[in-house]
């Protein structure tokens, strides 16, 4: 800051020549606590005074003895109600605002409310951003002279003014034209943050919409909603249907007797409904899971429905003279392909990886056999062919193929060792 | 120089005929001059057994087994020297010099040219092996101090690569780092003979495919062009590659004229597109700021020209940001 090179270069000069503000300088700034506010070079002692006084006695006690090595910290504690928005914080910038009209460690108070911002849960605000924007004090920054543009006019603000900019970008928040105002009337037009501006103009834009599967920013906390979104976000075939089996009971139920109830929703698409029914029943089908998918930073699991691999022999290819591969009105295989004769050949010289067909998938509440099993049951209503299929639950510990399980996820699965059902069990549950 | 060159390469040897071990290390320094003297010692022992065989000498130290061993020796004991060893070493890459030369005269990489030039589609990397695990490499940000882990391993039925680990988005408390959080994975630079730094020429092709199967994170492509000149250490070409999650298989294909230039990790003013003729590796890095376990299944990574795609370039320069280039 400008006054802490002023008062540093004042100081020199008292040292090397025993100056005629010595006296008064040194003793002001010698002689108070060391982390006091830097003062300009024209304040007097008596300004200086009251200034502490506002500052470093905040209405409620304090906790800790010491100072708050932070100047200006007890500006956030200061909330009547305790609670932490967007009102508070705007409160906060507003009190440092009163203190002094020359906004005196307006740098430092900024970087403390950027850091403030996530507890108080206003990164993604603009109007917040504007608001501290605001708090710079404005046309004395601006360069006036060739030589001023020449060196990097008042760096440190500078740096300040780049610093939100970044946090703005790194919560993807696009500034508007009033951001751009006010960093005209701050900075300058050719200045460092004008010229972050513009990038953040020109490369939010071209990023915004590239993702070919987006995820709303607000997810809904609902766990079907949420599950629904999930399956659906997952499921490429559009004509699938997704079936609430289990709606969770509400928590404020007082029943002790049953146990609380996860949620299960699935999807199917009729593509797999018809492979399922033409499956064999003398081959098992497994339940695997779970899966972790992730939307945007919330982590759900999955469990899908399966059947290995058809050995090749037995891999029914059907041409058009099967009645069921026949059909006058549309073709049931369709190549399209890029190729425009016998020279082009877009395909690429190797085996892809085949798996098994999978012929449903559900998201639930719990991990254990159980609620997969009432998932197989609801599934049997669309697909009576189920009944006599066999069903292996292989349900892995942690999270499918990974190794390591962290804390902090929702739904964290509990610890299962490899579990295998028998398929008799199945049959008779299906059939009774 | 030679000497010390010559310890490094019988280290190298030694560790592809016999079963690493890292107590196997400490030793051979120590050993060198043995082994220099006499040709018939076996390898891979441990300590107390190595001084019994020096006692004893000869190939009969091997066959005992209740010497106190914490690996387990290899059936046969080749017979290792290091001027022999040193010799194939050199052999194998003048051979592959020679193989170079030979297939210069037939075609870019030994394949005739019709074939080359009429390729429309190529597998760069696939994954259906061990050894197709060792082109690359992983990194996180443990090397800055920080919290994330990732691991690569072989898939179900060796049929496709698994990038794995934890992402951790805790700053390295080293006062100089406010953000951390990364993972990646990266091809490494393909080497000729005598170790020379090759590169790929995907000039006819103008589209990344890749077969990937993840879990719903955005992850970032980065491609980096061959290294000769040092400022290009720093720099990249990358776009995003967001996956679907779920349990399909899911081709992304990025044409090339997606890809935006940076230099150390922040986009440059000036953009140009990518050229194809030199390109060194390819790696895919996961930033996105949230804390958790991921993973990344890559049935394997090709190029090829899609007919249907005709830009040259996706970013304009712009004339507030750059006006130098538009005088």
């Amino acid at each position: 800051m400008s006054w802490v090179q002023a008062t540093l270069l004042a100081r020199g000069l008292c040292r090397a020549w025993g100056g005629i503000c010595g006296a008064a300088l040194t003793g002001t700034s010698i002689s108070q606590v060391p982390h006091q506010l830097p003062q300009g070079l024209h304040c007097s002692a008596a300004a200086h005074s009251s200034e502490q006084s506002l500052v470093s006695s905040p209405p409620e006690p304090r906790q800790r003895p010491t100072k708050a090595l932070v100047p200006y910290e007890d500006l956030f504690g200061q909330a009547p109600t305790g609670e932490r928005d967007k009102a508070s914080f705007l409160q906060a910038v507003q009190k440092f605002g009163e203190h002094s009209v020359r906004k005196r460690g307006h740098v430092d108070f900024i970087y403390l409310a950027l850091r403030k911002m996530r507890e108080y849960g206003v990164e993604r605000d603009l109007a917040v951003y504007n608001q501290l924007l605001d708090i710079f004090p404005k046309e004395v920054f601006r360069p006036r002279n060739i030589i001023q543009r020449i060196f990097v006019h008042y760096p440190r603000q500078q740096e300040c003014g780049i610093a939100v900019l970044e946090q703005m970008e790194n919560h993807g928040v696009m500034p508007n034209k009033e951001t751009e105002f006010l960093l005209i009337q701050i900075f300058g037009r050719k200045s460092y943050p004008m010229l972050k501006l513009l990038r953040l103009k020109l490369w939010f834009p071209r990023f915004m919409n590239i993702n070919p599967f987006p995820v709303p920013r607000d997810l809904s906390q609902d766990p079907v909603e949420l599950a629904t979104f999930g399956l659906r976000h997952m499921e490429p075939d559009l004509s699938a249907r997704v079936t609430v089996y289990q709606v969770p009971s509400p928590k404020d139920s007082t029943g002790a007797a049953d146990p609380p109830q996860p949620h299960i929703v699935g999807i199917q698409s009729p593509d797999q409904q018809a492979a399922l029914a033409r499956h064999n029943p003398a081959r098992p089908i497994f339940v695997e899971g779970p899966f972790s998918l992730w939307l945007r930073n919330k982590c759900v699991y999955y469990h899908i429905l399966r059947a290995d691999l058809l050995p090749p022999e037995e891999r029914v290819r059907w041409g058009w003279h099967h009645p069921e591969g026949w059909n006058l009105y549309y073709p049931m295989q369709l190549d399209l392909e890029y190729s425009r004769s016998g020279w082009d050949d877009y395909e690429f010289d190797i085996n892809e990886v085949e798996e098994g067909p999978i012929f449903a998938m559900c998201m639930a509440g719990a991990h254990d056999q159980a609620t997969l099993a009432k998932w197989i049951q609801g599934l049997q209503e669309t697909n009576p062919t189920l009944a006599q299929i066999p069903v292996v639950f292989r349900l892995t510990g942690a999270t499918g193929e990974l190794h390591t399980s962290s804390a902090g996820l929702e739904e964290p699965p509990p610890p299962e060792d490899h579990e295998e059902d028998n398929s008799l069990q199945r049959q008779q549950q299906g059939q009774s | 120089m030679a000497l010390f060159h010559k310890v490094l390469l019988g280290t190298y040897i030694l560790r592809k005929c016999s079963k690493p071990t890292s107590a196997l290390h400490p030793f051979l320094g120590i050993r060198f001059a043995d082994y220099s003297s006499s040709l018939q010692k076996p390898v891979a022992s441990p300590g107390k057994a190595s001084s019994q065989r020096k006692t004893e000498g000869g190939l009969q130290g091997h066959h005992q087994k209740e010497v106190a061993l914490d690996i387990t020796s290899p059936e046969e004991k080749p017979d290792v020297s290091f001027d022999k060893a040193i010799r194939d070493e050199a052999m194998d890459h003048f051979r592959r010099l020679k193989d170079e030369i030979v297939n210069h005269w037939k075609g870019p990489e030994g394949r005739p040219l019709q074939e080359a030039l009429l390729e429309q589609a190529k597998v760069v990397w696939q994954f259906r092996g061990k050894e197709d695990l060792d082109k690359w490499r992983v990194t996180s940000d443990k090397t800055i101090g920080g919290r994330s882990e990732v691991f690569l391993k072989m898939g179900k039925n060796n049929q496709s690569a698994l990038l794995y680990g934890t992402l951790s988005s805790e700053a390295p408390q080293d006062g100089e780092s406010a953000r951390s959080g990364y993972c990646a994975m990266i091809s490494r630079i393909p080497r000729g003979a005598f170790e020379r730094k090759l590169s790929y020429d995907w000039s006819q092709f103008n589209t990344l495919y890749l077969r990937v199967r993840g879990d719903g994170r955005p992850w970032m492509v980065n491609i980096k062009e061959d290294t000769d000149f040092l400022q290009r250490t720093n720099q990249m070409y990358s776009y995003f590659m967001f996956t679907r999650g779920g349990p399909y298989w899911q081709e992304v294909k990025i044409p090339f004229s997606k890809f935006f230039f940076s230099n150390r990790g922040r986009i440059r003013d000036v953009q140009h597109e990518l050229l194809l003729d030199k390109i060194s590796s390819i790696g895919f890095t996961l930033a996105d700021k949230v804390d958790g376990p991921f993973f990344l299944e890559i049935d394997f990574i090709g190029v090829f020209t899609d007919p249907a795609h005709t830009e040259e370039f996706a970013y304009e320069n712009s004339p507030e940001l750059n006006p130098r280039l538009f005088k």
